[in-house]
């Protein structure tokens, strides 16, 4: 149902095609982002300037949601932790720049309806994130040698 | 385009209500998510003035929770926000301290906030003098560096700044004895705890970076003697350190919010270079 609700959303309120596809990954749909997704915004990120805005306009926007919709936010950190790695140079420079909107994220709050403390995950996903966007040294080796990192950023199973 | 895209004007005006909901009247922590908006509003805007307007036309003195409440925040925007706020801070001073002339800081206050807001106003006013006379430091005291190397190179700035900095850890500690002191049986006491959380954190920014600047400059100086007091107090606040941290980490509140770090049982040697040094 949010997947219909998404598309037609897609379509009245006129995104881009970047945007479409960082909404989709970063969607509230119980799995994702599947790997294909953010390889292909990853790739994105090089393209014109424009494109590139939109990416990390419609990320921000997903970083910055509330609460109850706490898979925009996991998801977008684990779509930037992959275009931090695959992307464009730029998304460092981004990330350097704006890293408190990641640090501030390392003490999320929200409890769901069953009182699971959904935050949980995306504490430790801020918190590894500021780390690696804080080390230039290391985050260099790691866009360098896909190993290293590649188990942290697979799509998420079922949560 | 590495910049953020928002609408600076629509933020100014959620700010008064991220303001108003971090310090309503609920015996609660701040809402993490409304402290964090005043937070990313100093760094996108540079500034921290609105804030501070934001906050003094709250009717917090009313209230004696609502007064602890602005004062986690006001810590946590001091800590977090864009290192303008830790300058424009030091405006602020006077109206902090008339915070304790509220319906708390007469007497203990209903609620049993009196002595916490007028420990925490003294806290702060410490913290704030800290950083005008150190303004190289910023506000979670994170590791940078060049100051180390700077406090090697004049060893009487060097001795000077760990001794202002322990001088800081020791208010921590008396700080937080004080709401560990006021916790209320049959309470959850979440807003107390709450406060606790930054005082972990910095009390940790402070500890490593005495540590690594008493390291460098036992390096340098090659006078073990000369720092002898420091290695005492340095021990001292160590066992302290540990022993406060081992009560944080009972509280299930306040460690699914943050990590509390492990510190080793006893305090790290400082002299010698090639000894391995004990992880912090």
């Amino acid at each position: 149902m949010s997947k219909v609700v998404r598309s037609v959303k897609n379509v009245t309120k006129g995104y881009s095609t970047p945007e479409i596809k960082v909404r989709n990954a970063t969607s509230n749909d119980p799995w994702g982002p599947v790997g294909g997704d953010m390889a292909e915004i990853a790739q994105m990120t090089f393209n014109d300037s424009q494109t590139f805005q939109h990416i990390m306009d419609m990320l921000d926007k997903r970083l910055n949601d509330k609460g109850k919709n706490w898979r925009h936010v996991l998801k977008s950190l684990k779509v930037l932790d992959y275009i931090l790695h695959e992307g464009s140079e730029l998304v460092v420079t981004w990330a350097r720049k704006n890293i408190y909107i990641i640090r501030t994220l390392r003490e999320f709050q929200h409890i769901d309806e069953d009182g699971r403390d959904v935050g949980q995950n995306i504490r430790v996903s801020a918190k590894e994130l500021t780390a690696l966007i804080m080390d230039e040294e290391r985050l260099r080796v790691e866009r360098q040698d896909r190993k290293s990192w590649k188990s942290r950023v697979t799509g998420i199973e079922e949560f | 385009t590495t910049t953020r895209h928002v609408d600076m004007g629509k933020q100014e005006a959620e700010l008064a209500i991220n303001v108003r909901k971090a310090t309503s009247i609920d015996e609660t922590a701040p809402k993490r998510k409304h402290v964090r908006a005043c937070i990313v509003y100093t760094w996108d805007h540079k500034s921290s003035q609105s804030f501070w307007s934001g906050m003094k036309v709250q009717p917090i003195l009313a209230d004696e929770i609502q007064t602890f409440k602005a004062l986690i925040t006001v810590h946590k925007v001091l800590q977090e926000g864009h290192p303008v706020a830790l300058r424009e801070a030091q405006q602020h001073v006077s109206w902090l301290d008339s915070l304790k002339r509220g319906v708390g800081g007469l007497g203990e206050g209903t609620k049993g906030y009196g002595t916490l807001i007028s420990e925490y106003v003294y806290y702060l006013q410490a913290k704030l003098a800290f950083h005008r006379q150190h303004p190289e430091f910023n506000g979670t005291f994170e590791y940078e560096e060049y100051i180390s190397l700077k406090s090697i190179n004049d060893p009487n700035e060097g001795y000077e700044t760990i001794s202002d900095l322990m001088t800081l850890q020791d208010q921590i500690e008396h700080f937080q004895k004080l709401i560990f002191a006021n916790f209320r049986s049959g309470s959850n006491n979440e807003c107390r705890i709450s406060a606790l959380v930054p005082l972990v954190q910095e009390a940790y920014g402070i500890y490593k970076f005495i540590t690594s600047m008493l390291r460098a400059m036992h390096t340098s100086l090659g006078d073990d003697e000369a720092l002898e007091p420091l290695r005492e107090r340095y021990n001292g606040q160590h066992y302290r350190l540990v022993k406060f941290y081992y009560e944080c980490s009972n509280l299930r509140y306040l460690t699914s919010l943050i990590t509390v770090p492990k510190l080793p049982q006893d305090p790290p040697n400082l002299l010698g270079e090639d000894e391995e040094r004990p992880g912090l």
